[in-house]
């Protein structure tokens, strides 16, 4: 592929920097995608810069990059497609992997905070437990070892120490858990 | 007014439309990447970064509703064309009959 030749040396540093970029967030496409990926994105660059309004060429490249975006994030879900296609296409388990790696970002940030909620709901559950059988509910020590804490079926031989303090111990994790929650959920919603 | 939740339906909007301004743009010309973006900026006020486009060309490629060819260029960086196929054309003009119909909807709705 022609490169393009800039003389301004810095216009020729970021230029190059760029395809660098594009190159490495593209290594899981084919030889020839990638390849048809870089010219087109060059033959965007050259184009542009013939039609350039800036007033010099570093202006022009950087108002073009600028335009067209963080390789990072616009090819992203090019390269999500594609390996998705050549997964399904192959069966190679390497491709399904990053295939999967690819696609199911949010659906692993939806499943951690799914879990975080069942957490949650468990504390609450644990609440509750102390109340309707404090017997099995509780901090349990067995010869001065930790054993359990929670909810056991079986507490014979188990010391519980915590005894009623177990429920505002427990009330105070679950407000504690509440807040993190929500509070990490806005800050991901917001990004 | 919440402009935070217009900036969000209004960017919806965009994202849902961009492949049937592009189709509608594609429709008895050829155009290469560069151009095209030119285009869709002359005509709508999408600001989008221009790079997604390739992301979206590549998509219509694969469903088969448009093709794109390499044509060497004097200056030795040769532009890459894209053109409506047949199933293109067709699927298009599926999608101006609903785009009509909702249109229609819209209006009859708004008070």
């Amino acid at each position: 592929m022609k490169r393009i030749d800039f003389k301004n040396t810095s216009a020729q540093k970021i230029y190059n920097d760029y395809f660098k970029r594009i190159e490495r967030c593209s290594t899981v496409l084919s030889k020839e995608d990638r390849t048809d990926l870089i010219m087109e994105f060059n033959s965007h660059i050259y184009e542009g810069l013939q039609k350039n309004t800036a007033k010099d060429e570093l202006e022009g490249l950087l108002n073009i990059l600028e335009n067209l975006g963080m390789p990072e994030e616009v090819l992203k879900p090019l390269i999500a497609d594609k390996k998705l296609r050549q997964a399904t296409k192959t069966f190679n388990p390497k491709h399904v992997f990053q295939a999967i790696k690819l696609n199911i970002k949010n659906g692993i940030v939806f499943g951690v905070f799914g879990l975080l909620y069942l957490f949650l709901f468990s504390t609450i559950f644990l609440f509750i437990a102390k109340i309707v059988l404090p017997n099995n509910t509780g901090l349990f020590y067995s010869n001065n070892e930790f054993q359990s804490f929670g909810f056991v079926r079986d507490y014979k031989g188990y010391n519980e120490v915590l005894g009623i303090w177990f429920i505002p111990l427990v009330l105070i994790s679950t407000i504690i858990l509440y807040l993190t929650i929500t509070l990490l959920l806005r800050i991901w919603r917001k990004k | 007014m919440n402009s935070e939740f217009v900036n969000k339906w209004t960017s919806q909007v965009k994202k849902g439309t961009l492949t049937f301004i592009v189709l509608n743009i594609l429709k008895g010309h050829e155009y290469y990447g560069y151009d095209l973006i030119e285009q869709v900026k002359k005509y709508t006020e999408i600001e989008i970064a221009e790079g997604t486009l390739y992301p979206l060309l590549n998509r219509l490629k694969k469903e088969n509703l448009v093709t794109s060819k390499w044509v060497e260029q004097e200056t030795g960086i040769p532009r890459k064309y894209y053109t409506l196929t047949n199933i293109g054309n067709n699927t298009l003009s599926e999608m101006k009959i609903y785009w009509k119909k909702m249109e229609e909807s819209i209006k009859k709705i708004q008070k």
